[in-house]
C-alpha cells in the first residue's frame, strides 16, 4: 500500500503565524493533523521588517504543531505575499517543423519555454508559472495538446514575479531557524485551492484574501487562473482609521472592531452608543456605534475597490461570484460591502474539502496555509511518477486533470 | 427606501478618460512598445504589428498582430515596403479590430524599412477611419543606411502625412549623431528609443490630464506645425530640492534639444511643467525663467500647467517643438564639427584652458560658438539674459505683494542663479562627457514613485467613494466630519510634532535642511491660500515607518476618512 505523505505549511502573517501539518492520502484527501498559531511580531503588511521577532513567533508557532500532530517538522511549504508580487499572462508561440504534424512532447516543451521567456525586470524571480491553457491552431482551451495534429502550438500562461531579495529574505529568515523551505507560494494561489470548488474556477471565480496586512486576490476564468495579486492594504488599516478616528490606543481599536464593529451603518438606529473600557472594565467613554461603522465602512469599500481597479477587464466573467475569505471576511456586514462594490454573488468561505479538527478548516483565516498543503499534494502529484504501480498512476492523472492550477 | 447604486459610479468615470491605443509596426516600432511596456509609463492598449513571426515572439506588447500571416508565412518584409503595405492589408480586419474603441491612437514606427515605411500608412488609415485621433511618430532612417531607404522614408512619410492628424518625426542621423562617437550602435539605438517612448508618454499625459493651464491637441499640432519639420523633444524629471531647475536641465540635455541651442531658432515651443500637489509658484515661474535664457523674445510660447498626483514630489518639465529639415540640417552641419571639435580641441589641454580662467571664462567661447549660424540678435539677447541673472532676483520679490513671502520667494530663487553657472558648465562639453549624460538620463523614465508604476489604477478610486459618499450619506458624512474636525482639533497639537519627522520621508536626500527645504515647509502656513499646492502632512498612525502605498498620488496608509475630510473640506 502507497503511503500518504506529511506536509507543513507556513504562513508568515501580519496578524498570526501559522503552522498547518496535514496528510495527503493517495486518494486525494487531506487530513489536517495539527495547527500551531502564534501572534505575529514584526511583520508589516505582509512581509518581514523585524528578523529575530518573527523567527521567536515562527517557532513558537512551530513547537504547537509538532505537539499537537506529533510530527517533526523539517520542511514547510512557506507562503509569501507583499506589494512586490506582480503577475501577467504571456502566451508562447511554437511553430511544428514541417515534416510534422503531431505535437510531440519536445513541442510542448519548446512552447513552454517560449512562454516563459518572458522579460520581467531583474531584480524580480518568477514565483510561480502555471500553464493556462494550449491553443492547438487557434482552437482555445486545450488541456492535453500531445498528440494532437496540429500546425502551430501556443502556450498560455500565467507568470507571478516577486521582488528577488524581499523573497529570499523571507526564505533566508525561516531557514535560519531552521527550517528547510521545500517550495515559495503566493499565499491566494495556495488559499485559491481550498476555498474555491473545481465548479467555481470553471464558471469564473474571484478570490479575495482578506488578511490583516494585505488583500490578496486571485481570479479565475474557465478554469484557468487569469490574474492574481496583492494589494498592500488589510484588517490593520482598518483598526487604525478606526483607532485614529475614536483617538484610541491600537490593541482597544482591534478588539472594538473584532467585538463589536460591523461595516454597516445604513440600519443602525441613530444615536446609539457604545461604551469603550480600558483594560481595568472600566468605561472611558462612549461612542456613536454609526460612527464606527461608518469609518470601517469607508476603509472597507476602499480596499475592495482597489482589488476591483486590478481585476476590473475580468469581471464581466464570474459565474460564480467572489469568495472572500481571511481574517478580515469574517467581520459583519463585509459580504453586503463587497456585493455593492463589485455588483456580483459574494459568499464567504473557509476551506473545504479537508478533513481533521473541524475547527480549523471552517474557519477561513487558515485558508492559506491549509492551501499550502493542497499545493504541496498538487505539486507532488505532477511530478513524473516512478511507481510501478499503473492503478496509482491513472488515480494520480485523474487527480490532475481534476485539479487545473 | 431606493437604493443608490455606488457601484455604478466608477463605470462612467472610466468612460470620460480617453482610451488610447499605442501601435508599434515594424522593428523599430515594436522597440518602441517594448519599451513602453517594459516601464509602464502609459496607461494604454499596447499593440505590435510586424511581418516578422520572430520579432512578434519576442514582443513583450500584449497584443500582438502578425501581418500578412498568409502572405509573408511570418517573414520580415526585407525592406521592401510594397511587400510591407501587402501585409497589412491582409490583416486590416485584425488590426481594425484592436484599434477600434480607442479615442487617441498613436502609431510608432521607423520609416525606411520594408514594414514600418510600407504598413504604417495603411494602419493610419484604418485607425483614422475608426473615428480616434490619429499620432504618428516616426523615426527618420540613419544617413549610412542610404539614399534608397531615404527616398521609400520620404515616400511613407507624405502617406502618412495625408492620414495623421499629428506627426512627430525624430531624425534617427540627429540622435545617432550625438551619441555614436563615444557609445556602440546598440546604444544609439536604445537611446532612441527611449527618446521615443518618452515622447509618447509626455503627449498622452499632457493632451489628457486635467490641467490648470491645459494644453489640448491644437497646441500640440501648433508646436509642430512646421513644413517637414523634425520633432525637438526635451524631457526631465526630478525630486527632492531644487527639483524644478533639476527638471529642467534634464529637459534641456535631451539630445534632440541640443543643450538648448536649437531652441533659439523655433517659433513655438510647447512647455509643460507637471509636478504633484506640492508643486508650487515661485518653482514654476523659476522654471520658466531659465527657459527664457534659452529661447528668443518672438518666440510662441505655449505653457501648460498640470498638478498630477501620480507624480508625487517631482517635478516633470516636457519640452516640444519643431524645426524646418533644412535648418536643422543646417545647425547640424554647421555645429556639431564646431562642438565635436571644441571638446577635442580643449582635451589634450585643459590645464591651459583651465589655468588662467576658471569655468565661467571656459564657458564663453563656447557660447560663441554658436554665432555664425544662429540670428546675431539672439546671442545678444542670450548675453543679456546672462547678465540680468543678478538683477532678476529682486524683480521676482516684488511680484508678491506679500511682504512676509517676499524675503521667501527671494531665497527660493536665490539658489537657482547658483545652479546655472553648473549648467552651462556642462554644455560645451555635452557630447564628450556623454557618460555622464548616460547615468542621469534612463532614471527619469522609472523615477516615478516605484509604487505608483507598479499600480496601474484606471479609477480615481477615492475620489469616487467621496462623491458616491457625499451624493448618498450626506448628513451622516457631515456628522462625521464634524465630530473628526473636533478631535483633529484637539490632536492638532500632536499633529503638528509630526510633521517634523514626516517631513524628512519623502525626500531622503535632503539630509541636511536647506533653506528650500525650511522654506516649503513654512509656505503652507504662511500662505493659506496656497494649500491646494502643497503637500499635506498627514498622519499615518501606526504606518508610520512602513513603505508608503501611494495609488494616484494618494497615502492610502492614512484613514480614508482623514483624507476623505480634506477632500469634501475643499
Amino acid at each position: 500500500m502507497a503511503k500518504s505523505t506529511i506536509y507543513a505549511g507556513l504562513e508568515i502573517g501580519t496578524h498570526k503565524i501559522c503552522v498547518v501539518v496535514g496528510e495527503a492520502k493517495r486518494d486525494g484527501a487531506i487530513k489536517i493533523l495539527g495547527v500551531g498559531q502564534a501572534p505575529s511580531r514584526g511583520v508589516r503588511k505582509g512581509e518581514i521588517v523585524d528578523f529575530e521577532k518573527v523567527q521567536t513567533c515562527v517557532n513558537d508557532a512551530l513547537v504547537r504543531a509538532e505537539d499537537r500532530s506529533d510530527v517533526m517538522i523539517r520542511n514547510v511549504f512557506l507562503g509569501v505575499t507583499g506589494a512586490h508580487i506582480e503577475s501577467l499572462n504571456n502566451r508562447g508561440r511554437h511553430r511544428l517543423p514541417d515534416d510534422q504534424t503531431e505535437i510531440s512532447e519536445d513541442d510542448v516543451e519548446e512552447a513552454k519555454e517560449i512562454a516563459r521567456s518572458v522579460s520581467i525586470p531583474q531584480s524580480n524571480v518568477f514565483l510561480h508559472s502555471v500553464t493556462r491553457q494550449y491553443i492547438v491552431d487557434g482552437q482555445e482551451a486545450v488541456r492535453q495538446p500531445i498528440g494532437r495534429e496540429g500546425r502551430v502550438l501556443e502556450a498560455d500562461y500565467h507568470i507571478i514575479h516577486g521582488v528577488r531579495g524581499r523573497v529570499q529574505n523571507a526564505i533566508r529568515c525561516v531557514r535560519e531557524i531552521p527550517l528547510e523551505v521545500e517550495d515559495v507560494v503566493f499565499n491566494p494561489v495556495a488559499a485559491a485551492q481550498v476555498v474555491l470548488t473545481r465548479e467555481a474556477k470553471m464558471q469564473g471565480a474571484l478570490m479575495i484574501d482578506f488578511g490583516a496586512g494585505t488583500c490578496d486576490y486571485v481570479l479565475y476564468e474557465d478554469g484557468m487562473i487569469t490574474a492574481s495579486g496583492c494589494v498592500p492594504l488589510g484588517g490593520d488599516h482598518i483598526t487604525n482609521d478606526v483607532s485614529m478616528a475614536l483617538q484610541i490606543p491600537n490593541g482597544r481599536a482591534e478588539r472594538l472592531k473584532v467585538e463589536e464593529g460591523s461595516v454597516l451603518y445604513d440600519d443602525v438606529p441613530e444615536g446609539e452608543m457604545l461604551s469603550i473600557e480600558d483594560d481595568t472594565g472600566l468605561i472611558l467613554g462612549e461612542i456613536e456605534r454609526a460612527f464606527l461603522n461608518e469609518v470601517m465602512n469607508l476603509r472597507t469599500k476602499e480596499i475592495l475597490i482597489q482589488v476591483k481597479v486590478r481585476v476590473e477587464d475580468h469581471l464581466g466573467r464570474l459565474g460564480a461570484g467572489i469568495y472572500l475569505t481571511g481574517g478580515v471576511s469574517m467581520m459583519k456586514g463585509v459580504d453586503v460591502v463587497a456585493r455593492e462594490v463589485f455588483g456580483i454573488k459574494v459568499t464567504r468561505a473557509g476551506s473545504a474539502p479537508v478533513s481533521g479538527i473541524t475547527a480549523t478548516f471552517e474557519n477561513p483565516q487558515y485558508s492559506a496555509p491549509i492551501g499550502l498543503i493542497r499545493y504541496a499534494q498538487i505539486l507532488d502529484s505532477e511530478k513524473p511518477f516512478l511507481s510501478p504501480l499503473k492503478r496509482l498512476g491513472r488515480r494520480m492523472q485523474e487527480l490532475l486533470s481534476s485539479v487545473t492550477l | 427606501m431606493v437604493e443608490y447604486d455606488r457601484s455604478q459610479s466608477p463605470e462612467g468615470a472610466s468612460t470620460a478618460a480617453p482610451r488610447i491605443c499605442i501601435v508599434g509596426v515594424g522593428g523599430a516600432g515594436s522597440n518602441v512598445v517594448d519599451r513602453i511596456t517594459l516601464d509602464r509609463i502609459v496607461d494604454a492598449t499596447l499593440v505590435c504589428a510586424h511581418t516578422d513571426v520572430r520579432v512578434l515572439g519576442h514582443s513583450m506588447a500584449p497584443v500582438k498582430i502578425q501581418l500578412g500571416a498568409e502572405l509573408m508565412k511570418g517573414i520580415g518584409a526585407g525592406g521592401d515596403p510594397d511587400l510591407g503595405r501587402e501585409a497589412a492589408l491582409f490583416s486590416r480586419e485584425q488590426i481594425r479590430q484592436s484599434v477600434e474603441n480607442h479615442d487617441i491612437i498613436f502609431i510608432s514606427a521607423g520609416l525606411g524599412g520594408g514594414t514600418g515605411s510600407g504598413a504604417a500608412p495603411v494602419i493610419a488609415e484604418i485607425a483614422k477611419n475608426t473615428g480616434a485621433l490619429v499620432l504618428v511618430v516616426a523615426t527618420m532612417p540613419f544617413s549610412f543606411e542610404g539614399r534608397r531607404r531615404l527616398a521609400q522614408a520620404e515616400e511613407a512619410l507624405e502617406l502618412l502625412q495625408k492620414r495623421a492628424d499629428a506627426l512627430v518625426l525624430f531624425e534617427n542621423n540627429r540622435m545617432g549623431e550625438l551619441i555614436l562617437p563615444k557609445d556602440g550602435i546598440q546604444k544609439a539605438f536604445n537611446q532612441a528609443d527611449q527618446l521615443i517612448a518618452q515622447s509618447l508618454r509626455a503627449i498622452s499625459t499632457i493632451t489628457i490630464t486635467p490641467g490648470l493651464v491645459k494644453l489640448g491637441l491644437d497646441d500640440l499640432t501648433s508646436a509642430l506645425a512646421n513644413a517637414n519639420g523634425r520633432c525637438l523633444f526635451g524631457f526631465g524629471e526630478a525630486r527632492g530640492q531644487n527639483r524644478g531647475a533639476e527638471a529642467l536641465k534634464k529637459a534641456l540635455k535631451s539630445p534632440l534639444i541640443d543643450s538648448g541651442r536649437l531652441l533659439h531658432q523655433t517659433k513655438n515651443l510647447l512647455v509643460h511643467v507637471a509636478g504633484g500637489e506640492s508643486l508650487t509658484l515661485v518653482e514654476v515661474e523659476g522654471v520658466m525663467k531659465q527657459l527664457g535664457r534659452h529661447v528668443p523674445d518672438q518666440t510662441h510660447i505655449l505653457f501648460g500647467l498640470g498638478v498630477d498626483a501620480k507624480l508625487g514630489d517631482a517635478v516633470a518639465v516636457t519640452l516640444i517643438s519643431s524645426l524646418g529639415l533644412n535648418q536643422l540640417n543646417a545647425h547640424a552641419t554647421a555645429a556639431p564639427p564646431s562642438e565635436m571639435l571644441q571638446p577635442r580641441a580643449e582635451q589634450p589641454a585643459p590645464v591651459a584652458a583651465l589655468a588662467p580662467a576658471p569655468a565661467p571664462k571656459r564657458e564663453i567661447p563656447a557660447k560663441k560658438a554658436p554665432s555664425p549660424y544662429a540670428p546675431p540678435q539672439e546671442s545678444v539677447a542670450d548675453l543679456l539674459f546672462k547678465s540680468e541673472e543678478f538683477a532678476s532676483v529682486p524683480a521676482v520679490g516684488e511680484a508678491f505683494p506679500l511682504s512676509s513671502l517676499q524675503a521667501e520667494a527671494a531665497k527660493v530663487v536665490a539658489p537657482q542663479p547658483k545652479e546655472e553657472p553648473v549648467v552651462q558648465e556642462e554644455e560645451p562639453p555635452a557630447f564628450a562627457d556623454f557618460d555622464a549624460y548616460e547615468e542621469p538620463a534612463p532614471p527619469p523614465v522609472i523615477a516615478p514613485a516605484p509604487e505608483t508604476a507598479r499600480i496601474p489604477v484606471r479609477t480615481p478610486a477615492a475620489k469616487e467613494l467621496a462623491d458616491a459618499a457625499r451624493s448618498t450619506k450626506e448628513s451622516t458624512l457631515a456628522a462625521v466630519v464634524a465630530r473628526s474636525v473636533t478631535l483633529q482639533t484637539e490632536a492638532a497639537s500632536a499633529h503638528d510634532d509630526l510633521i517634523s519627522f514626516d517631513e524628512p520621508e519623502p525626500e531622503p536626500e535632503s539630509s541636511t535642511i536647506s533653506a528650500t527645504a525650511v522654506l516649503t515647509r513654512k509656505a503652507p502656513t504662511t500662505a493659506e491660500s496656497q494649500q491646494t499646492f502643497s503637500l499635506g502632512e498627514e498622519d499615518r498612525g501606526r504606518f508610520k515607518d512602513t513603505e508608503p502605498s501611494i495609488v494616484q498620488g494618494e497615502d492610502l496608509d492614512v484613514p480614508t476618512w482623514m483624507r476623505l475630510k480634506k477632500k469634501l473640506r475643499r
